[in-house]
């Protein structure tokens, strides 16, 4: 469509003569020819700060969701001409009331590729170089390519990874410190510099742990529609399909869901089990706007932006965003945590009673906030402490389980603890009372 | 909501666990099969993420929702975006234009080959792309003519957006639905208008007066645990603890405990409820004593909850002020529903208990299904009760004003009632009055302290606000021209502001730093910018038409070199 219009109108020389006009960026020129009051010693300003902006930065976008689409809007519109975006994810039709690079037709198809045709079809003269696929996929190498990474993703596991891939790749050799600006659902943005200001994995106890019915209740006493969803999913389904995942994205599995909890509801006398409360629960649905998700971005962006060009000074560094009362916006320095699994140089104490089994010792590691794991594989240097898995190993390894954590550790033995969760291994000191 | 009938109860499908693995999802639901599917349609799950947020009714007002936006900048389409995609009824956009290269570099809603045409049509049709259900129209008369020659126009919208206009036509827009809300019965449009220079943004609303349904609070119980409605209080004394088993004795929910305990208190102390804190401290050990093992979590939940029993019962502060406004005081056949709705409240809350009606909603607490559920009903009753209490109240008001019972529709009377926690009053000012420098800005000069975090984005404000001023005197913006004349520009400014907050001297270097800022930007539309502002705006204009949440009232400033915003009332 946009070809025939093209033509109809004198046809791509119309393009051309676009392209070749310097003076189309006029506005955002203002601001990156002249300095401002607080603006950076290091801005040159000019031809030199724009060269680098439009023609050697290469800038990274993970995810290409409801904060990537506004992402690469943002970046292709502020001048950055080489940009690379990675999703994992296909679009759904509950993305489209905020995801607009992706149209009904798109259903199906890849994020990340549908989002770059779709931004370089819009602004041309951006290339927009999409990879389909986990970012664990790829290796240190591949990001070491990039001047910055900006991250709009909903999983909190994904931007652990990157964080601590971004702070180990700083670590190893200080030219390859990457900043990472992080953009999150829920209205924060911040700019992480990698082992000089606090990272993503020091401020993990700010996350609000997800709500978690007690067994008991959703077994016996179930009280709130929640409970009897959770009963559906959590008690009956394993029970009626045996081993066959639970897929939340099936409309099947849902409504075979619904089904069994409104009958419990109704059992109980429970009011208020709907479909949509349904895989609201199971899917742990927060709900999105495109408005939230444009102001988030937006401001990830703007610190892409400073930080590229020096223009003015970047985010130290965190913004929260909060929208249901008025307009609010909170801006303070996030300080960074000594004992950081990732990037603090403290090892981690716990204290430890010593009538503590091991057990009790796990759980009491899965509680934390500041760690956020939740399937731990314990090992001293002598060997495997307690492994959930492979089934070889923890089988050799559950017996531990009853045995008092004092017996089982001889003198300054350190506890090195790997977890689906962590993207690195954590060493503990065990401090017995 | 949807809940199935009893008689499925009994036949929950036992006899499918012994399937095997491959069993067909759809099948096995045959022993639930009279519960309807109220799968959700197309349009439901396009729209599932913001349902969450504003619900069915929500939804409701944003479809019927006409948008205007004049000016089509980068600013206003980020805006236009943002509320095509949740799905407003139409949007028109008012501007004489032709597209330029600039135009395009920074607006993401035209393409090269919109160079030349009509910058609002080639807007409307990128615009439009991103929801079929929206409709979009672009005018391509003169804003300022407009006004003059039709200004029934400019009324006919639900919401107006002014996005970088000439302040004179923002001027006179904003008088004119100023003046068109004056008049009884008379539209009160909210007028959203923005300013932006380059890292630097303002955003303010006009309206006369808007009303929140819903402000959505943390929370909507009204548990009444120091002033329990009869049934309450009976049921709760009618528990004969001792005849408990140990498992019953310890699902009983925390609030019949508390109630139970307080009225106990109150027989015995004057039908007063504990006020020292030694009172407070020997009724939470009384509390304590009536435990049968030191394990019992209702038991736990009540201490930990027990200083509500102490926070008295009332109408909250925000009400009472409504409750005393001229307009629910004073209520006529030209009245708006919501004030009607506040003047009966108000002789509702004149007689005894004294408390606004109770909400029917219970929070989740340690407890036995039936115990709990016996508990919710208690509740919902009561609120039936004081519906019923409420709209004969209201049917008084409507006859006495001479409008028909059935005037406000029962779903409205219904929300009113169960949300009332949750209503809101938000009265504007004119435009014009903050721009003239007036009242409130007045105060704020006055107190203006610049170790204060928003000293900066005060000063940001009075720079845009001088800036107007020379832009009336210059026919262009400050910092427009060749970088040299920007010192110049800066001073002139400056000297403004100085003129506007009257002292001379003193001038603090925030002041002039927020000026040079604001010059600097040169009155340009950054992208980043844009999209900022563009997500602020639609997030206000949606509160706005959905009557949810609340709103910003009436001006923010967004500092993008330092990532940071500060709200100010003119």
């Amino acid at each position: 469509m946009t070809a025939a219009v093209a033509n109809a109108n004198g046809g791509p020389s119309k393009l051309t003569s676009y392209l070749a006009d310097e003076t189309r960026f006029a506005h955002i020129d203002k601001v990156l020819d002249r300095r401002g009051p607080w603006t950076d010693e290091r801005f040159v300003g000019g031809k030199e700060t724009k060269d680098f902006l439009r023609t050697q930065s290469k800038i990274l976008v993970i995810g290409a969701g409801g904060l990537g689409c506004e992402i690469l809007q943002n970046l292709a519109l502020s001048g950055f001409n080489n940009i690379h975006v990675i999703d994992m994810d296909t679009i759904d039709i509950s993305n489209l009331n905020r995801q607009f690079l992706f149209r009904e037709a798109d259903v199906g198809k890849s994020k990340a590729l549908c989002a770059a045709e779709f931004v370089m079809k819009r602004v041309p003269g951006v290339k927009v170089t999409a990879y389909h696929g986990k970012i664990q996929d790829h290796p240190q190498s591949f990001y070491a390519q990039f001047n910055i990474v900006v991250a709009g993703l909903d999983s909190i596991s994904a931007r652990r990874w990157i964080n601590a891939t971004l702070v180990q790749m700083a670590q190893e050799d200080e030219e390859n410190l990457k900043p990472l600006i992080d953009g999150g659902f829920k209205g924060q943005a911040r700019v992480i510099l990698p082992t000089v200001t606090s990272c993503y994995e020091c401020s993990i106890d700010m996350l609000t742990p997800p709500t978690a019915f007690p067994i008991c209740t959703i077994a016996n006493t179930p009280r709130l529609p929640e409970h009897c969803i959770e009963w559906a999913s959590v008690l009956e389904w394993p029970k009626v399909f045996k081993d066959k995942k639970l897929d939340t994205d099936d409309p099947d599995h849902i409504e075979w869901l619904y089904r069994q909890a409104s009958a419990r509801a109704a059992q109980f006398k429970i009011e208020g089990v709907t479909w949509a409360l349904t895989q609201g629960v199971v899917k742990n649905i927060i709900p999105a706007i495109a408005s939230t998700n444009a102001i988030i971005a937006a401001s990830c962006c703007n610190e892409a932006l400073k930080i590229a060009t020096a223009c003015a000074p970047f985010l130290n560094n965190y913004m929260m965003y909060v929208g249901n009362d008025s307009v609010y916006t909170y801006t303070f320095e996030h300080e960074k945590r000594p004992e950081c699994p990732v990037c603090g140089g403290e090892s981690l104490t716990a204290d430890v009673g010593r009538d503590w089994t091991l057990e009790r010792f796990i759980d009491s590691l899965i509680a934390r906030q500041d760690l956020q794991i939740s399937r731990p594989s314990l090992s001293t240097s002598r060997g495997a402490l307690y492994w959930p898995s492979p089934p070889d190993v923890h089988e050799a390894t559950k017996p531990n389980l009853e045995k008092l954590l004092v017996d089982l550790l001889i003198e300054d033995d350190g506890i090195t603890v790997l977890d689906p969760a962590l993207p690195v291994s954590l060493s503990i000191t065990v401090n017995f009372l | 909501m949807p809940v199935s009938s009893p008689s499925t109860v009994e036949r929950r499908p036992t006899k499918i666990t012994k399937m095997d693995d491959s069993i067909d999802v759809v099948q096995a639901t045959t022993g639930t099969s009279d519960i309807p599917s109220y799968r959700p349609d197309a349009k439901t799950r396009r729209y599932d993420r913001q349902l969450r947020l504003w619900a069915s009714a929500g939804q409701r007002s944003l479809e019927q929702a006409r948008v205007l936006l004049i000016g089509c900048d980068a600013t206003g389409c980020q805006a236009l975006k943002n509320l095509v995609l949740p799905g407003i009824s139409h949007f028109t956009i008012l501007s004489p234009q032709l597209t330029s290269a600039q135009d395009v570099a920074t607006n993401f809603f035209l393409h090269p080959d919109s160079v030349g045409s009509s910058i609002a049509k080639e807007s409307v049709k990128y615009l439009k792309e991103l929801n079929p259900s929206v409709e979009g129209a672009a005018r391509l008369d003169d804003p300022a003519s407009l006004l003059l020659s039709d200004p029934e126009f400019f009324l006919s919208f639900t919401l107006i957006v002014a996005s970088n206009l000439e302040p004179s036509t923002v001027l006179q827009l904003a008088d004119l639905l100023w003046d068109a809300s004056s008049t009884v019965g008379g539209p009160d449009i909210p007028l959203i208008v923005i300013r932006n220079s380059g890292f630097v943004g303002r955003v303010e609303i006009q309206l006369r007066e808007h009303s929140v349904v819903d402000t959505h609070p943390d929370t909507t119980h009204t548990l009444r645990l120091d002033a329990p409605f009869p049934s309450l209080e009976q049921h709760a004394r009618s528990l004969d603890y001792s005849s408990m088993d140990s498992m019953e004795h310890s699902h009983i929910p925390w609030v019949i405990l508390l109630v139970r305990a307080a009225s106990l208190w109150k027989e015995s102390h004057g039908g007063l409820i504990p006020q020292t804190s030694e009172e407070k401290t020997e009724f939470k050990e009384l509390l304590k004593s009536e435990k049968q093992k030191g394990d019992e979590e209702n038991y736990d939940e009540a201490l930990a909850q027990s200083y509500r029993v102490w926070s008295k019962s009332e109408v909250p502060w925000e009400l009472k002020q409504l409750l005393e406004d001229d307009t629910v005081n004073n209520v006529s056949v030209n009245s708006k529903n919501l004030h009607i709705l506040l003047h009966a409240l108000g002789r509702y809350v004149s007689s005894p208990p004294h408390l606004p009606p109770t909400a029917p909603s219970l929070p989740d607490m340690h407890s036995s299904t039936t115990s709990y559920i016996a508990l919710q009903n208690l509740y919902k009753t009561q609120y039936q009760q004081d519906l019923s209490r409420f709209q004969a109240l209201l049917v008084a008001v409507l006859n006495n004003v001479g409008l028909p019972e059935d005037a406000i529709p029962q779903e409205e009377v219904e929300s009113f009632v169960r949300n009332v926690g949750g209503v809101g009053v938000i009265k504007g000012t004119p435009l014009r009055e903050s721009r003239e420098g007036k009242g409130a800005l007045q105060d704020e000069i006055a107190n203006f302290d610049e170790e204060v975090d928003s000293a900066t984005c005060f000063g940001m404000y009075l720079a845009l606000l001088a800036s107007e001023r020379f832009y009336a005197t210059h026919s262009r913006w400050p910092g427009t021209t060749p970088s040299e004349d920007m010192a110049k520009d800066s001073r002139e400014v400056e000297d403004i502001v100085k003129g506007v907050v009257g002292k001379q001297d003193e001038f603090s270097d925030i002041l002039v730093e927020s000026i040079g800022e604001v010059v600097r930007g040169g009155f340009s539309t950054i992208p980043t910018t844009a999209a900022f502002l563009g997500g602020v705006v639609a997030q206000e204009a949606i509160k706005l038409v959905t009557n949810q949440y609340t709103p910003l009232d009436n001006t923010v400033i967004v500092n993008l070199v330092k990532s940071e915003s500060a709200k100010f009332k003119f």
